[in-house]
This record gives structure tokens, sequence and C-alpha cells, in this order.
């Protein structure tokens, strides 16, 4: 089998050694995740919003007034893309190479991103399902709250390995533990 | 320096994400325009002291221009547009 030579990820190199035992704050780095980026046509913004929000399988991330991201960990990019290209005045493109999406976990997360983000994150300011595009550890990151305690990351692929080592570094003191995920 | 910005997209930012790109007030000539009238654009910019109108690019937000009202003494940010609704509100006049 070739494949894992093929699909290598950026992050294969910060993350060697033995794997740990997960320790309630993790890191998680999703191996093979499906992004898309998804944009509207002027003026029809509202529509492409609703079509997206109401798409199964597919978790919208807000970028922009006119523009998302699309991310499935699910479901392959053929299916998303069939699904995607049904929206009409949207223009879609796949980004899953271009993106790392990573998923931090436990009860410290919002200390350690507190290190990382100058965004509020508070649950009544920044609440469950809320994403917005911001700086963390100086990269243009999307940052979802999945959860009450969980954040998904999704940063550019060349600037993954700077930002994983900054959050692993914010992370220490919480014993932040991290690993690959399918 | 203002440093907190509210974005109308992303709400409020800090000025670490955006870039400054120059006065919103001078109005661009036509392409045909002659050379000294390019070059007053380009080149000849008053340097105002208080109340200021810029261009700002959201870099590590939504990516919009938006176009900052602020005093470049104070430093108090008194409102932020986005710059394509602040060229039709100056189309309109």
């Amino acid at each position: 089998m070739s494949i894992h030579l093929l699909h290598r990820h950026v992050l294969e190199d910060h993350i060697s050694g033995f794997e740990t035992d997960p320790n309630p704050n993790h890191l998680s780095v999703i191996r093979r995740p499906v992004i898309f980026s998804v944009l509207a046509r002027a003026g029809h913004e509202a529509e492409v919003a609703e079509a997206l929000w109401n798409a199964e399988d597919v978790a919208p991330r807000l970028c922009g007034p006119y523009e998302w991201l699309a991310v499935s960990r699910t479901v392959g990019a053929e299916t998303v893309e069939a699904m995607l290209s049904e929206i009409a005045n949207a223009s879609v493109i796949d980004q899953s190479d271009g993106r790392v999406l990573m998923e931090i976990s436990g009860p410290g997360v919002r200390k350690i991103l507190a290190g990382c983000v100058a965004v509020d994150l508070h649950p009544e300011v920044f609440e469950e399902g809320r994403s917005a595009t911001m700086l963390c550890c100086h990269a243009a990151a999307n940052i979802a709250r999945t959860g009450k305690d969980t954040f998904e990351i999704i940063v550019p692929r060349s600037l993954a390995g700077s930002v994983f080592e900054a959050l692993m570094e914010m992370g220490r003191e919480h014993a932040l533990t991290r690993g690959f995920a399918d | 320096m203002a440093s907190l910005i509210t974005c109308p997209h992303c709400g409020t930012r800090p000025k670490e994400e955006f870039s400054i790109r120059g006065a919103a007030a001078p109005k661009r000539p036509s392409p045909t325009a002659k050379d000294e009238a390019w070059h007053r654009y380009v080149y000849v910019r008053d340097n105002p002291k208080g109340r200021y109108e810029e261009y700002w690019h959201h870099e590590a937000g939504c990516r919009r221009f938006l176009v900052v009202e602020r005093d470049n003494l104070t430093h108090e940010v008194f409102g932020v547009t986005d710059a394509a609704e602040f060229k039709r509100g100056g189309a309109a006049e």
C-alpha cells in the first residue's frame, strides 16, 4: 500500500515519537478532512448561506460576508462536491489539501486559546456553532466552537507547523497532548 | 494607534488583524486623466491632524476592505463601514 506515502500529513514531522494516552486537554489533528471553500455571488449571500446551513454531513464555517468553509469529517470529497455544486449562485472549490484541521478540547481549552487568540471566546459571546476567522498564533485561522469545551481550528497548510508548535507551547502548563485522529 | 476596531462583519478585533491602506478621501482619477492628476493622486497626499478616513484591510478576518473614520490624535474611532458601502454612499451624493 503506497497510500500513506501519497497522503503524508504536513504535521507528521511535528508529531513524532511514541503516542501517549490523551490527557483531558487534547489536540487532535484530523488526518483527512474535507474542506471546501464556498463563495456567493453578490446579492445571493442569504440564500447560499441558508442552503449551506441546511446541507447534510457538512459543517459550515463563517469566513466573511460572502465566504464560507464547508467542513466534513464523515463523507468524501466527491460527495461533498456533488452536494455543494447544486447550490445556486455559489462557487465551490476543494481546499482539503490546502488547509489543516485541528480539534482542541478539554477543560483548560479557553485558557490555552487565550494565549493564541485576541478574541473573546466566552460561551455567551462565542456560542456553540459559532465560527469566525481570526488571528491565531500570528496566522489567519478559522476557529469554530463545536462543543462546550471543544474548538476546531482550520489553518493554511503552510502555517500549520508553526501554529501547531505554538498551540503545544501554550498547552504545556495544561498538559496538552497531541495525536492524529481520523 | 486605535487598538480595537469593530469590524461590521466580525465584531471587535485587535488592530494586528488589519493592514492600513491609506487615506480613503482622495478620489481616484479616471484612467484617461492627465499625468498631473495621477501624480497628485498617487504622491501628493495631505497629512491631516485629527479626524481622518482611512482604508483598512481586514487581512486576518473577513478579508474585506473597510473604511475606518478615526482621530489620529486622540486614537478615537468614530465609525467603521465596509468599503463597498462607503463607495455606494459616496456615489449617491
